[in-house]
């Protein structure tokens, strides 16, 4: 260990590269019936910027991997052969190694810009001091510089989180960068930014580079060498960047495996359709998430049978929300959507009113991402799932009979080259056999409108071509297909019209919106802002938790005042103060009523309802717990209105000794709250589009809600999985960790917390004196 | 080589503390959109009060679903006192009592995993974890925290054993059912429970 800390702090304060050398070196997953790696023998001197490629499934992520030493050998998993960091065992972990993955939602560990990019150095056990001199030096060597230190991670964009996440990476001064499919996710515009923040910072810190990617446009021209993966293992080639552009038969050996080679573009067949019959209509509509987000300008458009249309423009400029309405997912918030009569079939003219039965056979839409319409077990079954479900217009009757349905799935998995794999889960397909799946799922049902959210984004080419190949086909046969995309060659080759969406102009520049409830809600400058979080935490804990012991009104009038006292503190208005209080008023009003009914009556009977009656006595018992149960919840308002999440973890960790793991963990996971309860919303949009929500019984209903909560558990478990690695390689966990951010207890922490038990004692005290109390445990 | 140093069947590794606290984040989504689209059926039990207890599983099972997935001491109780500390956080109508609540609810299952040592993991344990992380909840809020002290002995009596079956069927049973779907999409790949589904319901794995 001392020879590896050694090591450390002469990393950190020399400015080289790493060299790797692997000798026969494979890996084998748990439950896999292949090795990831086998047979792997390269040396990559320090310094140099490799770009790794490889058929899906050659082991390129499983290297990556383990060169950031977060796979771990044990009897189910074994490693062989050899693969060593400047000469030591990279398992050891002797040396930091950064790593970025492609989802940038778990690349971020924190909820504050400030506190990310601090946390990997945090775990390295570098001083304090150190880390925080070079936190506003890193934001500015990834372009991130005018970001305020306390800017919520959560309002980034795609772009912005890889950047952050280098930022990060850098703090750790690695001699070693690992970049996995870093721009898969983002939008295109993210996409030169952030690889120039990558070069430069190889650049400026001298360290190896490693890149897997599967669009090489960006990055072909600055890498010093290529490798290519075998699937089978070893290395199939070593190659000079230039071949990438001269090597025609490198060229077309890469662009078979999927590869997107510079300048390549899979040939499809033309179109060749005149535009049918008009199906949809938009006139003058605006469309908005919710009834309180922004809303597009007024969009006027046309779809029409055999004709396709693109629809482009800028993050937040609606796209994905316009899909949703012409869906019929959402209702549109002003103007007109509406259906012909040859798409209507007589149903009522708007979409966005159909039963999902009905709506599953005329508008079909796919979601970016494919496990978000998973909803069954089996390919088979998913593919027979739309079908089975589609109704005819104005009756229950089913639109195909079993056999039509059983003929459909057949031909889709013919089709769509899926036969072999009719019986696997869906969630366990590659990522390309999921995203043709998902298509299929829609088109199995033989939608007239087809609606794609960027289907060919992070697609290889292989798959992009299907996919054109499919939608060709389509147009062919009748269909009017949107795809919201930022792929002008997949424009192209299906023949689209295109509409450009721009920003409202007082929307531009605006921070992204987050949804849905908040833990760490920005808190404001009130006095209670600046008190340590264990104090308040105390004192609210010391105000209210005696309460339990008795049902009086007393005590609980003497803490709700206090409360109210007390909000100038926390920087409340009563107005501010009833908006976020009222769940809990309501709540203590249903405690008051339920105690009222049956509890044990004394006094005259007021109201009599059968075996259950109100008397005098129930009723003051009623009101003594409704307004107890106000004053054990309403000074917990002040607490959370004044108190970040974060510094409540870190005084709890640093303070009261609670383990860091666990805290840290705990944190990480509360980041993705907000991304959760969206895609929980969006669950509910995608499975209506599979005809899910068009059920008949109440157990078909329940077994759809559980469906929706699994699906989000997938969704869940799949992020907290990334986010593990990701806080692995940041060194989380390993040692003795330094932090950037050091709880205080000052004079002032301990009077808050002094109060806080006087009003516990004063309440207690006040309903003794008052004769009213009343013990709950007799 | 290559050999890192064994972690035992009882210590927590980094992605199981993250997973884990991420099972406790759902669940603190699900009783958000529980809360948000399902209010109309609590005001549903505005005729008799103590039915609601009926429904009280669905504040415990996080404790089951977290054990069930991490197979580690502590998991159960850490999940359903993070899904609390989170309710908490949004503003809980228990004010800083779901803390304790969340302790005592935790507790119970934790005590059914502990007895069998942290080695079964099968239905009848997920069952009767479940019935006892509805007890422990029931006997907590019906007697130690006093939110019905009011009620008849019979009434207090009533939500304990409402609570209990409620822990059983959704606590218990759905998330047995729950983990099992899970292993089959895969999602379970880097935990100890990855294979749950081939398990017998009955076994001793």
């Amino acid at each position: 260990m001392s020879n590896a800390s050694a090591a450390r702090t002469a990393e950190r304060t020399s400015k080289r590269g790493l060299e790797i050398l692997a000798t026969d070196f494979g890996w084998h997953h748990a439950e896999r019936e292949v090795p990831a790696l086998q047979g792997l023998n390269v040396r990559i001197p320090a310094g140099q910027k490799v770009l790794l490629l490889g058929a899906s499934g050659a082991g390129k992520s499983t290297l990556l991997h383990a060169l950031a030493g977060v796979l771990e050998a044990d009897e189910r998993q074994i490693s062989t052969g050899e693969l060593r960091i400047q000469k030591q065992d990279a398992f050891a972990r002797t040396f930091p190694v950064g790593l970025m993955q492609q989802d940038p939602e778990t690349q971020i560990v924190q909820s504050r810009v400030g506190d990310d990019v601090a946390f990997g150095a945090e775990n390295l056990g570098i001083a304090p001091e150190i880390i925080r001199a070079r936190i506003p030096q890193v934001l500015k060597e990834v372009g991130l510089g005018d970001l305020d230190l306390g800017h919520r991670t959560q309002e980034l964009s795609g772009g912005q989180k890889q950047r952050l996440a280098l930022a990060g990476i850098l703090a750790m001064n690695p001699g070693l960068m690992l970049l996995d499919e870093p721009t898969a996710n983002i939008d295109p515009a993210g996409i030169e930014p952030l690889r120039d923040a990558v070069l430069a910072a190889a650049e400026s810190t001298g360290a190896t580079l490693i890149v897997v990617e599967h669009r090489l446009q960006a990055w072909a021209k600055h890498v010093d060498r290529v490798l290519v993966l075998a699937p089978g293992g070893g290395i199939l080639h070593d190659l000079n960047p230039q071949a990438l552009f001269d090597d025609e038969k490198i060229r077309r050996e890469l662009a078979a495996s999927g590869i997107w080679v510079p300048g390549f573009v899979p040939v499809t067949e033309p179109v060749g359709t005149s535009p049918g019959a008009q199906l949809l209509t938009a006139a003058e509509m605006q469309v908005s998430r919710s009834v309180r987000a922004v809303r597009t300008r007024p969009i006027d458009l046309e779809l029409r049978a055999s004709r396709a249309l693109v629809v482009l423009g800028e993050n937040g400029a609606g796209k994905s929300t316009l899909a949703l309405t012409l869906g019929g997912l959402l209702e549109p918030a002003s103007g007109t959507l509406e259906a012909s009569a040859q798409l209507s079939q007589g149903q009522g003219s708007e979409p966005f009113s159909w039963r999902a039965g009905v709506l599953v056979g005329r508008i079909g839409t796919v979601f970016q991402e494919p496990e978000h319409q998973f909803v069954t077990q089996s390919v088979r079954e998913e593919l027979a799932f739309a079908p089975t479900r589609a109704r005819l217009a104005g009756s229950q009757q089913d639109q195909f009979d079993s056999q039509a349905v059983e003929r459909r799935v057949e031909e889709l998995l013919e089709r769509l080259g899926l036969t072999a794999l009719a019986d696997a889960n869906p969630f366990t397909l590659s990522g390309g056999e999921k995203r043709r799946l998902s298509v299929a799922t829609v088109l199995a049902a033989s939608p007239d409108v087809l609606i794609l959210d960027e289907p060919t984004f992070g697609q290889d080419a292989n798959t992009w071509l299907e996919l054109a190949t499919i939608l060709i086909e389509e147009l062919r046969s009748g269909t009017s297909v949107v795809a919201v995309t930022h792929d002008a060659d997949f424009a192209r080759a299906l023949e689209a019209s295109a509409l450009h969406l721009t920003r409202e102009a007082d929307n531009a520049g605006r921070r992204i919106a987050v949804q849905g409830p908040m833990l760490d809600a920005p808190l404001g400058r009130s006095w209670l802002t600046k008190i340590n979080p264990l104090a308040k935490l105390g004192a609210v804990a010391a105000a209210t938790l005696p309460l339990i012991s008795t049902i009086d009104w007393v005590s609980a009038c003497v803490i709700i005042g206090a409360t109210l006292l007390a909000l100038p503190l926390a920087g409340l208005s009563v107005g501010r103060f009833l908006r976020r209080s009222w769940p809990l008023i309501i709540a203590g009003a249903l405690a008051a009523w339920g105690i009222a009914l049956v509890g044990e009556d004394s006094g005259a009977t007021l109201i009599s309802l059968g075996i259950l009656s109100i008397s005098e006595g129930s009723v003051n018992a009623g009101i003594a717990t409704g307004l107890r149960a106000m004053a054990l919840a309403v000074p917990t308002v002040l607490l959370l209105s004044s108190t970040n999440p974060s510094d409540l973890g870190g005084a709890l960790a640093q303070q009261l000794k609670v383990p860091h793991r666990f805290v840290l963990g705990a944190l990480a996971g509360m980041r993705l709250l907000g991304l959760l309860v969206e895609e929980f919303t969006t669950l509910t949009l995608a499975r209506r589009a599979r005809g899910v929500g068009d059920l008949r019984s109440p157990i078909q209903r329940v077994k759809a809600k559980l469906g929706q909560v699994l699906a989000l558990l997938v969704q869940a478990l799949r992020r907290a999985g990334r986010l593990a690695v990701t806080m692995e390689a940041k060194g989380f966990g390993t040692g003795t960790r330094t932090w950037v951010r050091s709880a205080t207890f000052t004079l002032r922490d301990a009077a808050v917390l002094t109060v806080g038990i006087l009003l516990g004692s004063a309440a207690i005290g006040a309903a003794l004196w008052a004769g009213t109390f009343n013990l709950v445990w007799t | 080589m290559n050999v890192a140093p064994a972690t035992t069947r009882a210590q927590w590794r980094v992605v199981d503390i993250v997973v884990a606290s991420v099972i406790a984040v759902a669940s603190g989504v699900i009783f958000w959109a529980w809360n948000a689209g399902y209010g109309f059926v609590s005001l549903a039990f505005v005729a008799f009060p103590p039915a609601s207890a009926f429904l009280s599983g669905m504040w415990l099972f996080p404790a089951v679903l977290g054990a069930l997935i991490i197979r580690k001491p502590g998991a159960a109780l850490y999940c359903e006192l993070l899904a609390a500390i989170i309710s908490a956080l949004l503003g809980s109508q228990w004010g800083l009592g779901v803390l304790i609540s969340g302790a005592i609810q935790g507790l119970g299952a934790e005590l059914i995993f502990a007895a069998f040592r942290y080695r079964r993991w099968n239905l009848p344990v997920a069952l009767l974890a479940g019935f006892m992380t509805g007890i422990f909840g029931g006997i907590g809020e019906a007697y130690l925290m006093g939110y019905f002290a009011e009620y008849t002995e019979a009434m207090k009596l009533f939500h304990v054993v409402a609570t209990g079956i409620s822990g059983l069927i959704i606590a218990g049973l759905l998330t047995w059912l729950a983990t099992r779907a899970l292993a089959k999409t895969g999602a379970l790949g880097a935990l100890t429970s990855r294979s749950a589904h081939l398990e017998s319901p009955w076994g001793r794995a």
